[in-house]
């Protein structure tokens, strides 16, 4: 934890997260106005001394609605992600592990899904479970699978050629014992770099089914629902579509930075103990 | 050597097509347990559904329904829409070229502007262009399409007196410069979101291959700078540049969907997001199998071209 | 030490420091030496003594946080500290050449080796391309490459270690250099093509009377192919002199303990044969390890892969406390045969462990892979990073029921006395040891299971000569307390005639040879072991 912070991407992905943390939590004990209240003579407005980011069509207050949206967006990328990876894990553990044909075919399916692109997929997975946060949130997790899958599986491959685990195997360890404590613990950290990253993918991919009206319904303050309502007066008002897209670009940002500074603090090592 | 290697990259392509073919078919009509009802909405009689259920082929087995489906599909049958009575091949026909345009004008874009600005970085690290770039790409990867895309016509494409049109098409037959105008708003859309990405990863791989003991090497037997870049370092950063590309294609075809909807583009993505919205199967069947079609075909082209740059690929 | 005529290089006070994080690390203190025409100054040192940064600095290829304090570095009198980049890069590769440790991985993969000897003869002797592609295949030719024609049209992954070596050799001689910087040029090659490279080295130099810094860890070798020889340890030269003077009667204690390290045969390290008479407590008969089985599903998508036999009618036995060393080049199936006997790989044949006869491996049981324990080679990944040495240690008590509770604790305390760590060791992780350090921990894990056979695959090939002797020294103390015996797999000649019994040698999955060790040298001998024991040099000692 105390590397992440001096690196220069950590900083300031940890920073980004800290403040949607913040918003997270206290967001509607935060925000000023309530998010749906209608402010009828102060609609369409830019930043004011009322309203600090501006109203949108309907006088709701912008800052209350984006804040309250963070809870929304958040779980939806946190939660799709986790998801995903307790699938993909489970999945790509044991395809890791038992090797064999089992490996092989579990390894074609998953080439098969991967070929269809994870928004594609989603679509397709939402098309049968009709609308709303939930199940989009479900579609996103499904379509996350085979990627994580895939990572988990070619973590464990890594882990298990690695001598330490040979020497378990010729010591006469239990598979279970040489999975759970040799594979796993050394196995996780790809994961996890990866898992992070993703939940920003899951957060857009969520603000996107928002934009389309397959995902949060009104009057759901999600992110990308925001933006789409409030698309035909863009022009009139174009804080209405920057305010949520600035915080889908905080949100997803902040991931990001923590995931690839999780990624170059973990590499170093572990490039300099497979080099010799 | 280079025969055998196409063979097998063929033959898999095959076999994950089948995988995903099956995977639609899966997603859409058997999970659901009755697609007719989903189709029809909980409104419907029970006459009406038992029609469908029967055209559909819904009352036999699910592995007899697939097979016939896969059938018809290889047959050149595609199945007609259900919202809009037409023949989905046609409405894909129409589409399908639509799309292929938005997407080669992206992909040049993508080109031509992020393998330069990756390698540029890569040779200037931790400069202030590094720098930026580096911020550039960040910021591009954290905002969805429809986000770029709204913004994008926001800036320049207003109501009144803004530069571009804010949306629509005008088929190239009728006039160039208007489907250049109407073209150029969404391809930049696509192209900004991927250079940021592309750009991010040609950086890291150019960054790779200059700190290399062969690079090192090369600079030690006094070759000019401009050798050991272009002669020895570039060549050996195009190949996984190009893989990391070519896994973008994905992403790409995601962004279509969406600048389609955003522009009112009527290409593919169009297609599957009307498809999508209605419950129309066969429509979302059918293009679905087309993008991930284009998406495997993409990725061959990718791999045909790295064994082309790289030796070690050819000759394995 | 005066500088003439026939000077090529000269470094006078050279100072050299790397700015880091924690401040300036000193790399090179008061650098002082020079090498003649025609002679090879040999620069032994360790790990992180510097060596490494001398060859940088006289290349000018110093990395940005480099700071040089001083000195001069001359080359046939030119100061290169005071030239500018172009001028260096003028000199580099033309009257400078280096040739790298590792050719796998120096040599462009993407171009072909003739592109790569054709651009230096192009761009510092004016040649035009075709001439220059000429001139390339007359160098290969000259470095005894069989059909450099051939050659030149090749990619890197397509020749060998030694093809490559010599490819590069033919580069830095190619145009005629005054100096040449040889870092480790051999150390990752086989022993009998290190030696083919190191003649023809020594050939070439005899011819164009280039001047050579050799550097290398390797004192045996540096003991052969330099005139002179600098010792270097922490950036510190502490001794300088003519090689046969140095090896005869070394003055510095560092270079004392340093020869004192290195394996040499004339001592033996282990008495006392085993009782001859004894039946064998272990043996393998026509043991075979064949790979590349194809899977089913492979077979159906047409690509059945011929099997590779790496392993042919093995068959040896080991008496009781016996020492027997197994040598071989890479490939010849050495690490197979370690494995297969612990466990990790399927075998067909016989192993016979005492009265119990194992003829594949899922009949081997506990019992088994209890008494037969190994230590790897690779310190760095054959301890779990992610769990404590004391649980390490601990793991092979509790799984074998040697020590239950408290005991346990106080048993993992002896283990770490036993292989010369202080208890306190048990609550570190891996990554707080040193190399040294983690290979005792994995000897330590071995001994823990109480066994009757230790494997030792190539413990000590990833370590500094000195922390080498020190881990042979603890496994023989070991070995002579618990009366166990060991197999003990290396390519290092002069270290397994130390303190081997007997010796076995392979050669591409055969074995060709099995005898006592001193009969190395007797009549009756395979060629291929008169080959090995030509090609590894005896330390010059006393």
């Amino acid at each position: 934890m105390p590397e992440l912070l001096r690196h220069p991407a950590g900083v300031a992905g940890t920073l980004l997260l800290a403040i949607l943390a913040v918003a997270v939590v206290a967001g509607p004990v935060l925000a000023p106005y309530d998010p749906q209240a209608f402010h009828t003579l102060a609609r369409l407005q830019g930043p004011s001394l009322p309203y600090w980011l501006g109203t949108d069509q309907f006088g709701r207050d912008l800052l209350s609605r984006v804040l309250q949206g963070a809870r929304a967006t958040v779980l939806f990328g946190v939660g799709a992600t986790l998801g995903g990876v307790a699938a993909g894990s489970l999945i790509g553990v044991t395809a890791g592990v038992l090797g064999g044909w089992v490996d092989s075919v579990i390894m074609r399916l998953l080439d098969g899904l991967l070929a269809v692109p994870d928004l594609l997929l989603t679509l397709l997975i939402v098309t049968v479970l009709a609308g709303g946060g939930g199940h989009a949130m479900l579609a996103v997790a499904v379509a996350f699978t085979p990627g994580l899958a895939r990572i988990a599986r070619s973590a464990v491959l890594s882990v298990r050629t690695r001598e330490f685990v040979q020497a378990a195997v010729a010591r006469g360890e239990g598979r279970g014992y040489i999975i759970v404590r040799e594979v796993l613990p050394n196995a996780i950290g790809p994961l996890i770099i990866e898992a992070t990253i993703r939940v920003s993918f899951a957060i857009m991919i969520g603000a996107t089914l928002g934009f389309l009206g397959l995902g949060a319904q009104p009057p759901s303050t999600e992110w990308g629902l925001m933006i789409a309502e409030a698309r035909q007066y863009m022009f009139r008002n174009p804080w209405c579509v920057v305010v949520p897209g600035v915080a889908i670009a905080i949100s997803a940002l902040g991931f990001n930075l923590t995931g690839d500074a999780l990624r170059d603090l973990l590499d170093p090592r572990l490039r300099h103990a497979a080099a010799r | 050597m280079t025969a055998a290697y196409l063979g097998r990259r063929l033959l898999s392509i095959l076999v994950i097509l089948f995988v995903v073919s099956f995977a639609v078919f899966a997603i859409t009509q058997i999970l659901p347990g009755n697609a007719a009802v989903m189709i029809l909405g909980d409104f419907a009689t029970d006459v009406q559904r038992h029609a469908l259920e029967i055209e559909l082929g819904l009352d036999r087995p699910w592995y007899v329904q697939y097979w016939r489906w896969l059938g018809r599909l290889l047959q050149g049958d595609w199945g007609t829409s259900m919202r809009l009575s037409r023949s989905v091949a046609s409405l894909i026909d129409e589409a399908f070229w639509r799309s292929a345009s938005l997407a080669v004008a992206a992909l040049l874009g993508v080109i031509v502007v992020a393998i330069p600005l990756g390698i540029v970085a890569a040779l200037r690290r931790a400069s202030l262009l590094d720098l930026g770039i580096g911020v550039f790409g960040l910021i591009g990867t954290a905002l969805p399409e429809f986000v770029t895309a709204t913004l994008l016509l926001v800036i320049f494409a207003g109501p009144d007196g803004g530069f571009f049109p804010a949306g629509g098409y005008v088929p190239l037959a009728e006039s160039v410069p208007g489907f250049l105008m109407h073209l150029i708003l969404p391809a930049a859309t696509l192209s900004l979101v991927l250079t940021a990405h592309v750009s991010r990863q040609v950086r890291s791989e150019m960054s790779d291959v200059l700190g290399s003991d062969y690079i090192r090497a090369a600079r030690l037997k006094g070759l000019s700078a401009s050798s050991v870049i272009f002669r020895h370092a570039l060549r050996n950063a195009l190949a996984p540049a190009i893989a990391v590309i070519s896994l973008d294609v994905g992403y790409l075809l995601g962004g279509i969907i969406v600048v389609e909807e955003v522009f009112a583009w009527p290409g593919l993505g169009r297609l599957i997001v009307f498809g999508v919205q209605n419950r129309d199967l066969p429509l979302i069947q059918a293009t679905t199998l087309v993008l991930a079609a284009a998406y495997a075909i993409s990725n061959l082209l990718a791999d045909v071209l790295i064994a082309l740059l790289d030796p070690r690929v050819r000759y394995a | 030490m005066s500088d003439d005529d026939s000077t090529v290089l000269s470094v006078r006070d050279y100072s050299l420091d790397y700015a880091t994080r924690e401040g300036p690390v000193r790399a090179l203190r008061e650098i002082n030496l020079s090498i003649m025409r025609g002679r090879t100054l040999g620069l032994v040192g360790e790990s992180g003594s510097g060596k490494s940064s001398l060859a940088w600095s006289i290349l000018r290829a110093l990395p940005p946080n480099a700071r040089e304090l001083g000195g001069t570095i001359r080359l046939l009198g030119e100061d290169l500290r005071q030239r500018t980049r172009r001028e260096i890069a003028a000199i580099r590769g033309a009257r400078i050449g280096i040739v790298f440790q590792d050719p796998s991985t120096s040599l462009n993969p993407t171009l072909t080796l003739g592109a790569q000897i054709a651009e230096v003869l192009v761009r510092h002797r004016g040649l035009a391309r075709k001439e220059a592609l000429a001139e390339g295949e007359r160098l290969l030719a000259r470095t005894g490459i069989a059909r450099p024609a051939d050659m030149m049209r090749r990619y890197p992954h397509q020749a060998s270690g030694g093809e490559k070596q010599r490819v590069v050799i033919a580069t830095a001689f190619a145009c005629n250099p005054e100096c040449i910087i040889f870092d480790e040029p051999t150390t990752a090659l086989d022993i009998i093509t290190a030696r083919q490279i190191l003649d023809l080295f020594a050939e070439l130099q005899r011819e164009t009377q280039v001047a050579a810094l050799y550097i290398s860890h390797d004192l045996a070798l540096v003991a052969r192919v330099a005139d002179e020889v600098a010792v270097i340890d922490q950036g510190v030269i502490v001794e300088q002199a003519p090689a046969a003077a140095l090896f005869a009667a070394p003055r510095g204690e560092y270079t004392k303990a340093l020869l004192a390290a290195v394996p040499d045969p004339r001592r033996r390290l282990v008495n006392a044969p085993p009782d001859i008479d004894a039946p064998p407590v272990f043996s393998v008969n026509r043991l075979c390890v064949r790979y590349g089985q194809t899977s089913a599903l492979m077979r159906l998508l047409g690509r059945a892969a011929t099997p590779v036999a790496a392993l042919t009618d093995i068959g040896f036995s080991l008496r009781r406390g016996e020492i027997l060393g197994i040598v071989g080049e890479s490939g010849s199936g050495k690490s197979t045969l370690a494995r297969a006997i612990v466990g990790l790989e399927g075998f067909a044949g016989e192993i016979r462990l005492g009265e119990d006869s194992f003829s594949a491996r899922p009949l081997l049981d506990r019992a088994y892979r209890r008494a037969v324990q190994i230590v790897f080679q690779n310190p760095d990944a054959s301890l779990n990073p992610r769990q404590r040495v004391g649980d390490i240690l601990a793991r092979p008590l509790k799984l074998y029921g040697l020590a239950r509770g408290a005991d346990i604790a106080s048993r993992v305390a002896a283990l770490l006395t036993d292989v010369r760590l202080p208890p306190d060791f048990a609550g570190r992780y891996p990554h707080q040891l040193s190399g040294g350090e983690k290979q005792r921990v994995a000897i330590a894990r071995a001994f823990a299971a109480e066994p009757r056979i230790v494997i030792c695959d190539e413990i000590t090939s990833s370590l500094d000569v000195s922390v080498q002797a020190v881990v042979v020294r603890l496994l023989l103390d070991l070995r002579a307390r618990t009366g166990a015996s060991c197999l003990f797999v290396t390519h290092d000649l002069n270290l397994v005639r130390q303190i081997a019994h007997r010796i076995a040698v392979l050669y591409r999955g055969d074995l060709v040879d099995l005898f006592e060790v001193d009969a190395f040298d007797v009549a009756g001998r395979h060629p291929y072991t008169r080959a090995l024991l030509e090609a590894v040099p005896i330390p010059v000692a006393s």
